[in-house]
């Protein structure tokens, strides 16, 4: 097991749970009854296209989203 | 970034199976295991609907609940994801699944006549190197590490399968709903809030 | 802690291990029988298949080592090679190898949406099932050969068959699949060749459509497009199954139906279009007329009919009227099946919802009074005031990829490029043009006779060679058939076509997927055979034409595979050994491909096409045009297909034909036809005047004040000539260049393109003059539209009362029978009392070779079926998913799952009709090329159907015969 992608990602769910504790409610459930046993995963803006921008990320997510509204171009 | 989800508006499929074709053709899905699949009702008849239906991606999700290798784990938005290699193929996950999410493809594996399970990424990839051999490999396509949604719901021919955040999926559904002036179509409105209005009452 | 395993396979073991698991699982799974009704549909997949351990074999894809992130690749904007409706795809090319598939979001017409098939189109880079190198069937096998060989035996025995038998013994089937440059080389092709003999799908397509309509109005091509139907708030389908033949229109018209349109299927099945329809109508197979009879006497008792536009701008309407009014309620009724009030509501629902549009397929055309059925729309449409109207006219989805281009400008056996028929001034038209001597193409054909006859149609080839030759109208009979991207499965009579095959001394296939033909042939035949591969339309580039007559550019996305050659090469290399090749491509540039053969460049004969073909708009259509609208496909409006600004400003979406006068001229394209609400330099129009000004007395001409917006003439005028020119004082508008070349010439003939320009550009008017659309169609069997029983009826009592045509004796070159066949058969509903009908699945497309090759598709229709009521399958005593023999009156026999449905009514047996490889219950895969097997075989529909043709255009009659099922 590589225990340091196993800190670094729980690191990371650290840090998101901390971030959601500012405003929403955490969306996910929190496992208890097994803990992830398998290789960390890195995120999705972590490649050479986002170049680790989270927000770039979320933008493009958001707009991608979005386009699947034909109506925003049948109006 | 809220919760990853698919949404399929059961009044605008069509069975046209192309999300079915677009996963196949994106993640290179061999012949027999079926990360995606359209499923008919009332076939025939009047009242007939249609669904596309693949791993929900669940908040509480069954599989992860139960899978003896904890194998599973939450990628970014809850996209429920699993390490290929810690699968002991024991189809655990197959019986927990309300939706028949997990495949099988059985092969000449050491665990049995299954083989490693295999579902659907939301078109995510999974624990291996961003855009690698790996990945593709085991788990397919990463289009959300491009800012791509997932290839079924792009591709779907009415846009009736929506993915990607809850909020904005809900956002585009409502307004649909809204436009019709009804909201039967809605699938399992019917079930949990009443009545059947009167048919074609616009 | 697992040992992790090797993910590598090798690519070619991968895509053994795969193609064996397919074959293995098309003898084992149904998916429609089982999946769908079992419920347990996402568990079923998940049971035993026979695959390795890795699960993604992705040999082809994953070529490049290369992380996938890293870039490098280019993208190919190019359009889905399947259905009309014309779907842009982004090919993703790396090393040169098709690697992904990205959904175009900005294309107007599809928003990135795809079906089953567009979305899967990506595995024509794979190819597996394909012809990979030329072949000849050498003592019942076929054989590898090289290209050279193959080029000089072919052209060797079917030369020699010219210098035997003359020209016409030779037929070419062309293909709705070629682009519009392929297809219109191609007529010009067999032109100098010197025969007629030519023809392709859209014979058994939509010809009646295209006659029909045509002879209505000036056009025969959907008026309006999948886009507009956005605007319409009631949409009529009869005889289509949009939701599985065209998919992705459905994006448009479940829009229109979410904003309150109202939505009416009339089918005799409940197909999935119906599924999502407000009123679904089942009607009895082949009764249109009176059904659309019946909704007008609804609508003339009603006075919901729009006087002022019949006034206007029909002409005939009182003698089709009284038709009409003799359809009563009751008669309908007893006739189609369908109770009064039905038909009243659709009747209401369509003239209380205007505009309202109607859609109509094969379903209408594939009929032996096809021609009639269409005529019949046209007129609800004239008569509730909707055709020129955005929302409404009349969208005809037309089949193949470009089926609409190639029946424009390509091998048609009654007409050279753009309509322009076969008589003396047409090919002087053309051979202009084409910059070859007139007396030269002349002495190419068998005689001037011969040259301004019409060919013998695609439905017919068979009786081509089979006709005793006393009885047909050419010297000799077929001897030799070229098969150039046309399926054999989808012409009817199949059990006679291998004779006919048997019979003829030579065949030939260029296909990208020839097998089925090559099947057939190896069947009955021992030599004398030659498999030629064709690339597929994204091995090479050019324009298609979508049903809604936009033109679209395809990029060339990958190399042809394998031996396989673009189908404009071969074209100019048996051009080149047939002794015509320089004449061929005067005006063409020439460039060698990585082989050293001589490919003609697209672009310029896309320009020789612009240079010729002004009759219909397609002169203004120049590759730049089309390539600059495929770069801003996101500054066209979705609904209205208008850009709005950009590069491309005010024009329409792919420059929609007709699009008039010369490049320069910048006509924008004609999103709607007839709209007289538009200027005709912003796309607007009115009805043509192609035949004649006046009939017994009555003016032909519209009447005053419904001429199209800004038009100088604000009344009903004739097309436009040199004389009609001098005549008003406008000739001096020409330059003199113009002068010179228009001297002598009408709006058509006229080379300069100047005649067009000062009618449309100085005074607004239409070219084509402005007249009235007919209601009467007096050059027809039947002016008013009336009903005809089909020849296998399964009521003898309607037969009495609805009889069908005469027979005629020299129809296309062929004896063609009707009443004295209706009258043998009248009975023969007592033997086979089960309506047999055939239509689409969305998995596949034509005859299905080229889809059932694909595994991703295969793999969701595994077997062929019928579709048989519960009460017809109790009464046989067979169940759902059983083998049970569809069994026709030429006595052919088909070994098919039963689908007990209630889809289809008592007494309708519905199949597919793209399976084939199967014949009479018997596996066909022996005769097979090896390896160019599709994954799925099934039995073809076509093998049991019967006799029977439309009685202007030789439509086969497919849609309508009759069967008995017994269990297998």
């Amino acid at each position: 097991m590589n225990t340091r992608g196993l800190m670094s990602m729980l690191a990371a769910v650290v840090l998101a749970v901390g971030l959601t504790g500012c405003g929403e409610q955490p969306q996910v459930v929190s496992y208890e009854q097994g803990k992830y046993q398998g290789k960390a995963d890195s995120q999705p803006w972590d490649n050479p296209v986002f170049k680790g921008d989270k927000a770039a990320w979320e933008l493009a997510m958001k707009n991608r989203t979005r386009g699947q509204n034909e109506y925003n171009r049948t109006q | 970034m809220g919760r990853m989800k698919f949404l399929c508006d059961a009044e605008r499929c069509i069975e046209c199976n192309g999300c079915v074709t677009a996963c196949k053709n994106e993640n290179e899905v061999p012949w027999g295991v079926n990360r995606r699949r359209v499923v008919t009702i009332n076939d025939g008849v009047p009242g007939e609907r249609s669904m596309s239906v693949a791993c929900m991606h669940c908040s509480d999700a069954p599989c992860m609940a139960v899978c003896p290798t904890n194998c599973f784990y939450k990628a970014e938005g809850g996209v429920v994801l699993h390490d290929k290699d810690l699968c002991i193929g024991c189809g655990y996950c197959f019986y927990a699944c309300p939706f028949g999410a997990p495949q099988f493809p059985n092969g000449p594996s050491a665990f049995g006549e299954r083989g490693k399970m295999d579902k659907c990424t939301f078109c995510a990839g999974g624990p291996e190197e961003t855009g690698s051999k790996e990945e593709y490999a085991k788990y397919g396509s990463n289009r959300l590490a491009e800012g791509k949604l997932p290839a079924c719901a792009e591709m779907c021919s009415t846009k009736a399968l929506l993915a990607g955040d809850s909020a904005a999926v809900s956002d585009i559904f409502r307004d649909r709903v809204l436009r019709r002036g009804k909201g039967l179509e809605a699938w399992g409105w019917m079930t949990a809030y009443g009545a059947e209005q009167k048919e074609g009452a616009k | 802690m697992l040992t992790r395993k090797s993910a590598v396979v090798s690519g070619s073991s991968t895509r053994r291990l795969r193609s064996s698991a397919a074959r293995i699982m098309g003898k084992t799974m149904d998916r429609r029988a089982f999946l769908k009704h079992s419920g347990l549909g996402m568990g079923a997949g998940a049971i035993a298949t026979q695959l390795p351990y890795n699960l993604i074999g992705s040999a082809e894809a994953a070529e490049s080592t290369e992380n996938r992130m890293a870039g490098g690749e280019e993208v190919k904007r190019t359009v889905c090679t399947h259905c009309s409706v014309g779907c842009a795809v982004d090919a993703v090319v790396k090393n040169g190898v098709w690697v992904r598939q990205e959904p175009v979001f900005d294309s107007p017409i599809n928003l990135g949406a795809h079906c089953a098939k567009g979305a899967s189109v990506r595995e024509h880079g794979h190819g597996e099932h394909r012809l990979k190198y030329p072949m000849k069937l050498v003592d019942g096998k076929y054989q590898k050969i090289s290209w050279e060989q193959a080029l000089n035996e072919v052209g060797d025995r079917l030369l020699k068959i010219r210098e035997e038998s003359g020209p016409d013994a030779v037929y070419w089937i062309g293909s709705s699949k070629h682009n519009n440059e392929q297809s219109y080389l191609l007529r010009k092709f067999v032109s100098f060749w010197g025969t007629n003999n030519c023809d392709h799908q859209a014979r058994i397509c939509h010809s009646t459509t295209v006659a029909g309509v045509a002879n209505t109005w000036g056009y025969g091509a959907m008026t309006n497009s999948y886009n507009d139907m956005q605007f319409a708030k009631a949409m009529l389908f009869i005889g289509s199954n949009a939701a599985e033949a065209h998919p992705v229109s459905l994006l448009h018209i479940l829009h229109a139906k979410e904003n309150g349109a109202r939505m009416i299927v009339v089918d005799p099945r409940f197909t999935r279009t119906a599924a999502k329809a407000d009123h679904y109508v089942r009607i009895r197979s082949g009764t249109d007329i009176p059904f659309i009879w019946g909704m007008l006497y609804h609508i003339f008792k009603n006075g919901w009919e729009d006087t002022k536009y019949i006034n206007d701008r029909v002409f005939g309407l009182e003698k089709v009227k009284e038709e009409i009014m003799t359809w009563t309620p009751e008669k309908v009724t007893e006739v189609t099946g369908i109770p009064e009030e039905q038909v009243f509501k659709v009747a209401e629902a369509m003239a209380k919802n205007k505009p309202s549009t109607v859609v109509w397929c094969m379903g209408q055309t594939q009929h032996t009074v096809g021609n009639a059925n269409v005529r019949a729309m046209c007129i609800l449409q004239l008569v509730l005031g909707n055709v020129g109207v955005s929302g409404g006219g009349t969208n005809i989805f037309r089949g193949h990829d470009n089926v609409q281009g190639a029946t424009d400008v390509g091998p048609n056996p009654d007409s050279l490029p753009g309509y322009y028929g076969l008589a003396a001034g047409s090919w002087k038209h053309w051979a202009t043009v084409w910059g070859v001597d007139y007396e030269w193409i002349k002495g190419r054909y068998a005689s001037e006779a011969m040259m301004t006859k019409s060919g013998i149609t695609v439905s017919r080839w068979i009786d081509g060679v089979l006709e005793n030759n006393e009885l047909i109208d050419q010297d000799s009979n077929l001897r030799a058939v070229v098969y150039w991207g046309h399926a054999p499965n989808s012409q009817t009579r199949g059990a006679e076509m291998v004779e006919a095959m048997k019979k003829l001394d030579t065949m030939v296939v260029i296909d990208p997927y020839p097998s089925a033909t090559a099947s057939m042939a190896a069947m009955v035949r021992k030599d004398g055979v030659y498999l030629l591969p064709a690339a597929t339309q994204f091995e090479t580039y050019g324009s298609c034409t979508a049903s809604n007559r936009s033109l679209q550019w395809r990029e060339k996305v990958i190399e042809p595979l394998f031996e396989s050659k673009p189908d404009h090469t071969i074209m100019y290399a048996f051009a080149r050994k047939f002794g015509f090749g320089d004449e061929l491509v005067k005006n063409v540039k020439l460039t060698k491909d990585k082989q050293g053969w001589d490919e003609p460049e697209i672009e310029d004969i896309l320009r020789e096409i612009n240079r010729g073909t002004w009759t219909i708009g397609y002169t203004g259509q120049s590759p730049e045009r089309l390539k600059l609208h495929m770069k801003n496909m996101h500054t066209f409006d979705v609904k209205t297909l208008k850009a709005v600004g950009g590069p491309c400003d005010g024009e329409y979406f792919g420059l929609p034909w007709p699009c008039f006068g010369t490049a320069e001229m910048k006509h924008p394209g004609t999103p709607n036809l007839y709209d007289t609400s538009k200027h005709v330099m912003d796309g607007g129009g009115n009805f043509r005047a192609n035949f004649g000004v006046e009939r017994d007395g009555v003016s032909l001409l519209a009447a005053d004040g419904s001429a199209s917006k800004g038009a100088d003439l604000q009344m009903g005028y004739p097309e436009f000539d040199h004389v009609l020119l001098k005549k008003l004082g406008w000739w001096d508008e020409l330059t003199d260049a113009e002068k010179a070349l228009a001297e002598g010439k009408n709006w058509k003939t006229d080379l300069s393109g100047g005649i067009q320009r000062v009618v449309m550009k100085n005074h607004g008017c239409h070219p084509f003059g402005n007249a009235k659309a007919r209601a009467l169609v007096w050059n027809f069997p039947d002016p008013v539209p009336l009903h005809r029983e089909p020849i296998y009826s399964p009521r003898p009592d309607m037969v009495e009362k609805y009889p069908t045509h005469a027979d005629k004796m020299a129809f296309w070159r062929l004896p063609t029978l009707y009443k004295s066949l209706q009258d043998k058969v009248k009975d023969i509903s007592r033997e086979y009392p089960l309506i047999m009908t055939s239509g689409r699945l969305v998995e596949y497309e034509g005859g299905g070779e080229e889809t059932r090759s694909n595994p991703w598709l295969a793999e969701l229709q595994q077997e062929m079926f019928a579709e048989v009521n519960p009460k017809d399958a109790n009464d046989q005593g067979i169940r759902n998913g059983d083998y049970m023999w569809v069994e026709s009156p030429t006595k052919a026999k088909l070994k098919v799952r039963a689908q007990v449905t209630e889809r289809v009514g008592a007494g309708t047996v519905f199949l597919p009709f793209h399976f084939s490889g199967w014949w009479q219950g018997e596996d066909m895969l022996k005769y097979y090329p090896e390896g160019a097997a599709p994954i799925v075989r099934g039995e073809a529909v076509n093998t049991a159907t019967t006799y029977g043709y439309d009685s202007v255009t030789m439509m086969q009659e497919t849609k309508t015969t009759l069967c008995r099922v017994m269990k297998a």
